[in-house]
């Protein structure tokens, strides 16, 4: 049996990946690629986040209101990932090597909230989904996958389409 | 001019107090033989001309609703939106009532979620005051807690209309007119600029949101309580509002499709779908195609705001370097 100091050195040695997920269809694909990439690999273990971005209060009448839909988008995020944990400990990664975030956070862009966890959680490589939107949609919308390929620093994005 | 009401400021008014105050902004024959004092202000349908509603202590005299081209975003009354006389001073006022609308629009094919928020306006106001770019104003809670604006009065039109009063021929404009324009196109998208930097959206920006006040003589920016659901960038349909206005400024009008087929036929077969707007693909955005003495660097800064844009202003910052860029061209 492995003393909990020799757990906690793999865990610094192994390359620490962050998948970032909401309930897109593509996200999904991001998931799936890391358990068919990465599952059963020693060396690996990864941060299943979700971003849940702190509505402005002017999208409210209430507080309450607003409360209730950050309880709502937190727990559905929670339930999400504990799914793809379970997905991916399923391809071969160990329990201990899926672990999960649901971020609430007041969060202008999501991209910079992601390479913000990226960079606290100290995470060489983040996979992600890319929704494969128009130019018009980029133009009045933005693109949270192309932010974090332009503004991401040391660090890999493995962009899943 | 200072006057014997400056000072007023109380909860509870009499009828004849209030007519008494009246008598010194109105001819006696406007004056109102008996007067509804309203301090809920929750349902606005009931606030009616020549109602007095106290806000913070003052009373004001309620006139008509606000319409279309002003405060609002169609043809429409909007009872929630008042012109008012503030009773102490006789001063003019835009008086907004809490009206928390929820609607979704699709924009160019694009659904967005839109609120109107009194919170916003009132933050925005609390944060550009004394700003010479936006209407000024404060908001009070009425006694139920409603967050009511009361706005100053611009006397004035809005740019839309003075561009199109000011030169008979485009090629006039744009060498007389358009650059003393653009530099105040600068200033005001500035003043965007100001309000991003401190985390705040216009919301709804548009050529008829900013007046031109003619006893000061400068634009301001209307109206914030618009916000919408963003996606990645929050600033984007903002950056899309400004580039419309510009593109709406520069060609002294927007130039649609129709308006090439019905009065140059044979510039339109040179205009691609490129050359359109982004979202509005019946406006043309790359102008240089119709006038082609509008300078590089303008036209540069256009095709931003076109079908066939390659890159986006992601904010105001580098907008704003193109724009000062563009200035040197035109002076």
């Amino acid at each position: 049996m492995q003393s909990d100091s020799g757990k906690q050195a793999d865990q610094t040695k192994d390359r620490h990946i962050l998948v970032a997920l909401d309930r897109s269809e593509n996200a999904k694909k991001a998931a799936l690629y890391v358990a068919d990439f990465l599952g059963g690999m020693p060396g690996f273990r990864v941060t299943l986040l979700s971003i849940v971005p702190e509505p402005s209060e002017d999208y409210f009448e209430t507080g309450e209101q607003r409360k209730a839909w950050i309880e709502e988008e937190s727990s559905g995020a929670e339930k999400l990932l504990r799914n793809y944990r379970e997905m991916l400990i399923q391809s071969g990664f160990s329990e201990d090597k899926v672990r999960m975030k649901v971020d609430v956070k007041n969060c202008p862009s999501i991209a910079d909230c992601i390479l913000d966890d990226q960079k606290k959680l100290g995470c060489c490589t983040i996979v992600m989904g890319r929704r494969g939107i128009s130019k018009k949609e980029e133009f009045l919308c933005g693109s949270t996958s192309s932010t974090v390929l332009h503004c991401g620093k040391n660090c890999a994005v493995w962009v899943i389409e | 001019m200072a006057n014997k009401h400056d000072n007023i400021r109380k909860e509870e008014y009499t009828e004849e107090e209030l007519r008494g105050m009246m008598l010194s902004w109105l001819p006696p024959s406007r004056v109102p033989e008996s007067v509804r004092i309203i301090t809920d202000t929750s349902n606005f349908h009931m606030v009616d001309f020549d109602d007095v509603v106290i806000l913070g202590g003052r009373p004001y005299l309620i006139r008509h609703c606000e319409r279309e081209g002003r405060f609002t975003i169609d043809e429409q009354p909007k009872f929630w939106v008042k012109r008012a006389i503030d009773l102490t001073d006789g001063s003019k006022k835009v008086i907004k009532m809490v009206f928390h609308e929820k609607f979704t629009t699709s924009v160019g094919g694009l659904t967005f979620k839109f609120f109107r928020s009194p919170k916003k306006e009132a933050r925005i106001l609390d944060l550009v005051r004394g700003h010479p770019k936006f209407m000024q104003g404060f908001s009070v809670k009425d006694t139920e807690g409603n967050i009511v604006r009361i706005i100053d009065y611009i006397p004035g039109s809005t740019i839309d209309n003075r561009i199109e009063a000011q030169a008979k021929g485009h090629k006039e404009y744009y060498y007389n007119h358009f650059p003393d324009i653009f530099s105040e196109f600068i200033s005001l998208v500035e003043a965007i600029k100001f309000l991003h930097d401190n985390g705040e959206k216009h919301g709804d920006i548009r050529r008829d949101h900013i007046i031109y006040g003619s006893s000061e003589g400068m634009y301001r920016w209307i109206d914030f309580d618009y916000n919408y659901w963003h996606q990645e960038n929050m600033f984007s349909y903002d950056i899309f509002g400004l580039g419309n206005v510009l593109i709406y400024l520069a060609g002294q009008g927007n130039v649609t499709a129709w308006h090439l087929k019905e009065n140059a036929p044979s510039v339109l077969e040179k205009i691609g779908q490129d050359d359109m707007n982004i979202v509005f693909r019946h406006r043309v955005a790359n102008l240089q195609k119709i006038y082609p003495y509008i300078s590089d660097q303008l036209a540069f800064v256009l095709k931003h705001f076109s079908g066939g844009v390659d890159t986006f202003y992601s904010d105001t910052g580098e907008f704003l370097d193109n724009l000062y860029e563009t200035q040197k061209d035109l002076i």
